[in-house]
């Protein structure tokens, strides 16, 4: 079969499993099997992960497991270009935010959108609206059509399409200026006419939002039904907040109850995203206890941060996630993050934890471009 | 395992520090958690036993404080064993680095060395005990009455040396050391209470979790009480003591330092002169498993020579795995081995992409050698991982310190042949320190630390004119 013809088999295959649904989990034969015919397509398209490959002394031939399948660092699409398939048939280029000039950007190159599609739908329904309620979108995550190359602003425009009675209200621009007047006002509107609403946005961009607020002196008690979106981190683009005191604040300035209110983690170089499961289960087992869930076309591994095999159960270790929805790149990544398995899913503990730095010659993120992998700010 | 405790106050000083304690680093280390009253009262005692410490001649300071820094080097002393027993699992490193960190450290606490370098930064140390006549009248170099060393932790050893420093100039001293750094400076002021009680009850070690949190009234305590204020640490912590030290105290900072090194043709001028050449620039990267700010993040190799760039690069390679055989490198964090594994994925898929590019590693040890085309300088994650980059000429290498100019400091340079150009060139893009490979970990005592006398920055002149 041409390679063009098995990418059209298995993207027709894929699709048809993220249509399930996030109910339906994969066997572990269906999944290890989608999973070797994703990794020998995309080692027979994909040149440069072919060459990683066989640089690891392995080749598809020699794997039987999903998890013996090499991973590719999540900084790896900040130095090469990661395609599997034709290049003169990438739909989309998704970039992670360059929150240093000069610093090389990851890039995402997506060969179906349709695909993105099919997975980040079910998977955010299923997570922020399983009740299938009317709510209102309203978004502090610039619009895609204003960032054309961030794949959460590309996600926030599809939900949009299918959440609620009307358009997504768009409140920050590519630039990162919110439009609080406007935002103040959909709120006020909501509140006024009970209409259910769904506020996304990153955990920095709500952070500003909020400070606005304060100094307006305006909160709001949205109508029952209403809940939150966030995202991402702080990363130096907002004053920090530790998780309980965000979520506190995030309740007190609207209205919006703890449990209404879901993180989602996700990073450019994946096509898929993983929820806190608190609206779903209908239940919050406090903000400590929560965990991200992902869906059945991921599994998520938890590696020692030496060695790369897997931790202990229990043990923390560095996430490493198999997205069967990055068929046109490379499924399998190894991320800098910290997480440790809990459940059906895993609890990120972040990139340090609050180790003292080692000093006067600790590398400086500004300088170690080759290093720091997207993580957490998308936009 | 009992914690070790981080902290050694003056006899009868112990009494205001209170009962309750506190552990770090996962029970190793205990340390007071201090009420801001406790810290003001140790800063009075430290203050009045100045007056003690400036009747004693210069000469005679550094002979006691030389006596007790030999201890550390010298095998079988109960001080050097206790250090050596600690500090693998403080400091992080393994014994045989601790052995050598040590003893490298240790060779700048002894007698010689501290009369080198008074000699070096004063016409005649003895400014430092009484005015002096010179040409144009007498002066005198008083140091502050009342110093705060705030270390990093990343070298053990490093707030010995500052304290030293701060003994030396005649000044009172406290040093709160970073958490990989405190066992030498308690075990040093506990060898001088023994051996210079006088002295030794002028200065204190007290680690406590610096920045904001529990402890944060002490630090704003103590930091209003300092005339001068020492501080070693990543950029973020001089921003953050710096913002909150009184207008009124001086500031003196040794903030991010990056390093790099040098190899020109001559030294690669047949297969064993590299050899020997590659051996110390492995050293150079290992030692202290690269923490140390005069450690090489990236080596630029002169095209040319019998042994090419990408050559050296492989020749590197087998050298820091036959070091880490010799003296292995040390724990690392969660975030360190990430940062490893992330470097070497990257430059193994644009390898796999035909660039130029090729990676050597330790597989679980953390060395790795990154030969690329590029000759940007990036700071290295550490922990013995270095890049290697070709370039026609080593003066080449100056454009490309630009962006890091602030932070330069040590050059490594090996077959330069006539450097005087070379130099100039380095001095000027920012540079503050040219040697070689072999003595690159190991800067001599009177060097300018950052730039700045070492005593000198410490003191204020006062002149008697006739």
């Amino acid at each position: 079969m041409s390679p063009r013809a098995e990418f059209a088999d298995l993207s027709r295959e894929l699709a048809g499993v993220f249509s399930e649904g996030v109910d339906r989990p994969l066997t572990e034969t269906a999944f290890n099997d989608l999973a070797l015919r994703s990794f020998a397509y995309q080692v027979a398209t994909n040149p440069v992960y072919e060459g990683f490959v066989r640089g690891r002394g392995t080749s598809p031939e020699g794997v039987g497991s999903w998890q013996d399948i090499p991973a590719v660092p999540a900084s790896g699409f900040k130095a090469v270009r990661l395609v599997s398939g034709d290049p003169g048939r990438v739909e989309k280029v998704f970039r992670t935010s360059g929150t240093t000039a000069g610093a090389r950007r990851g890039e995402h190159y997506v060969l179906d959108l349709e695909l993105y599609r099919a997975s980040l739908l079910p998977n955010f329904l299923a997570h922020l609206v399983p009740d299938d309620a009317n709510v209102r979108l309203l978004s502090l995550i610039p619009s895609p059509v204003e960032l054309t190359d961030s794949s959460l602003s590309y996600m926030i425009g599809c939900v949009a399409d299918r959440v609620g009675p009307g358009r997504a209200e768009f409140y920050m621009d590519a630039g990162g200026r919110i439009d609080h007047g406007a935002l103040r006002h959909a709120l006020a509107r909501a509140e006024a006419a009970e209409e259910p609403v769904l506020l996304v946005g990153t955990a920095f961009a709500l952070v500003h939002w909020m400070d606005a607020m304060n100094e307006g002196a305006w909160t709001f008690r949205l109508p029952a039904g209403s809940r939150l979106m966030e995202t991402g981190g702080f990363k130096g683009r907002s004053r920090t907040l530790p998780r309980e005191e965000f979520y506190a604040a995030l309740t007190e300035c609207h209205g919006v109850p703890t449990g209404m209110i879901v993180n989602e983690y996700g990073m450019t170089e994946l096509l898929s995203q993983f929820y806190e499961p608190v609206i779903r289960d209908s239940a919050d087992p406090g903000l400590a206890e929560r965990r991200h869930v992902p869906p059945p076309w991921v599994r998520t591994r938890v590696l020692d941060p030496v060695t790369l095999s897997p931790a202990p159960d229990g043990s923390p270790g560095l996430l490493c996630h198999f997205d069967l929805a990055n068929l046109g790149s490379v499924c399998a990544v190894l991320t800098e993050d910290m997480g440790v398995t809990v459940d059906d899913g895993f609890r990120v503990l972040g990139r340090s934890t609050g180790a003292e730095p080692r000093g006067c010659s600790l590398a400086m993120d500004e300088l170690m471009s080759a290093s720091s992998s997207s993580k957490e700010v998308r936009p | 395992m009992t914690p070790f405790d981080g902290w050694t106050v003056p006899a009868g000083a112990g009494d205001r520090l209170g009962e309750e304690r506190a552990e770090a680093a996962g029970g190793a280390i205990a340390y007071p958690v201090l009420s801001s009253d406790a810290i003001r009262g140790l800063c009075s005692s430290l203050r009045d036993s100045r007056e003690a410490l400036l009747s004693h001649a210069v000469r005679d300071i550094a002979a006691s404080l030389g006596a007790v820094g030999a201890r550390f080097g010298s095998g079988g002393d109960p001080l050097r064993e206790e250090a050596l027993s600690l500090l693998p699992h403080m400091a992080g490193l393994s014994p045989a680095m601790a052995e050598l960190v040590l003893d490298g450290m240790a060779r700048d606490w002894t007698e010689p060395r501290l009369l080198e370098l008074l000699e070096a930064e004063f016409a005649d140390p003895r400014v430092l005990d009484a005015f002096q006549a010179g040409p144009r009248g007498s002066s005198r170099a008083l140091g502050p009455p009342f110093t705060l060393h705030i270390g990093a932790g990343t070298v053990p050893g490093v707030s010995v040396t500052s304290l030293v420093r701060a003994l030396l100039v005649k000044s009172a001293v406290l040093v709160k050391p970073g958490l990989g750094d405190v066992v030498l400076p308690n075990l040093f002021l506990r060898g001088l209470q023994e051996h210079a009680p006088e002295i030794a009850a002028a200065a204190a070690v007290l680690y406590w979790p610096g920045g904001e949190g529990s402890t944060s009234d002490a630090e704003a305590a103590v930091l209003a009480e300092a005339d001068t204020v020492i501080v070693y640490g990543s950029d973020d912590t001089i921003r953050d003591v710096r913002s909150r030290t009184p207008a009124s105290a001086r500031m003196v900072v040794y903030h991010h330092r990056l390093s790099l090194g040098l190899v020109g043709a001559e030294a690669l001028t047949g297969e064993e002169k590299a050899r020997a050449t590659v051996a110390s620039v492995a050293r150079a990267v290992a030692t202290f498993d690269q923490r140390g700010c005069v450690s090489p993040h990236v080596v630029y190799v002169e095209q040319g020579g019998m042994v090419s760039p990408a050559g050296l690069a492989g020749l590197l390679a087998e050298a820091l795995e036959a070091l880490e055989h010799e003296v292995p490198s040390g724990a690392v964090t969660p975030e360190e081995a990430s940062a490893v594994h992330q470097i070497r994925g990257a430059a193994e898929l644009r390898m796999a992409a035909g660039e130029d590019v090729a990676v050597y590693s330790g597989g679980e040890a953390p060395w790795t050698v990154i030969y690329g085309p590029e000759p940007d300088f990036k700071a290295s994650c550490l922990n013995r991982v270095v890049r290697v980059a070709p370039v026609r000429r080593l003066v080449d290498v100056v454009p490309h310190l630009v962006r890091v100019r602030r932070h330069l400091q040590t050059v490594a340079v090996a077959g330069a042949g006539e450097a005087a150009e070379l130099h100039e060139s380095l001095a000027r893009a920012g540079v503050l320190r040219i040697t070689g490979f072999e003595a690159a970990p190991w800067p001599p005592p009177w060097w300018h630390h950052d730039g700045m006398g070492p005593l000198t920055t410490l003191v204020r002149w006062v002149d008697a004119e006739e």
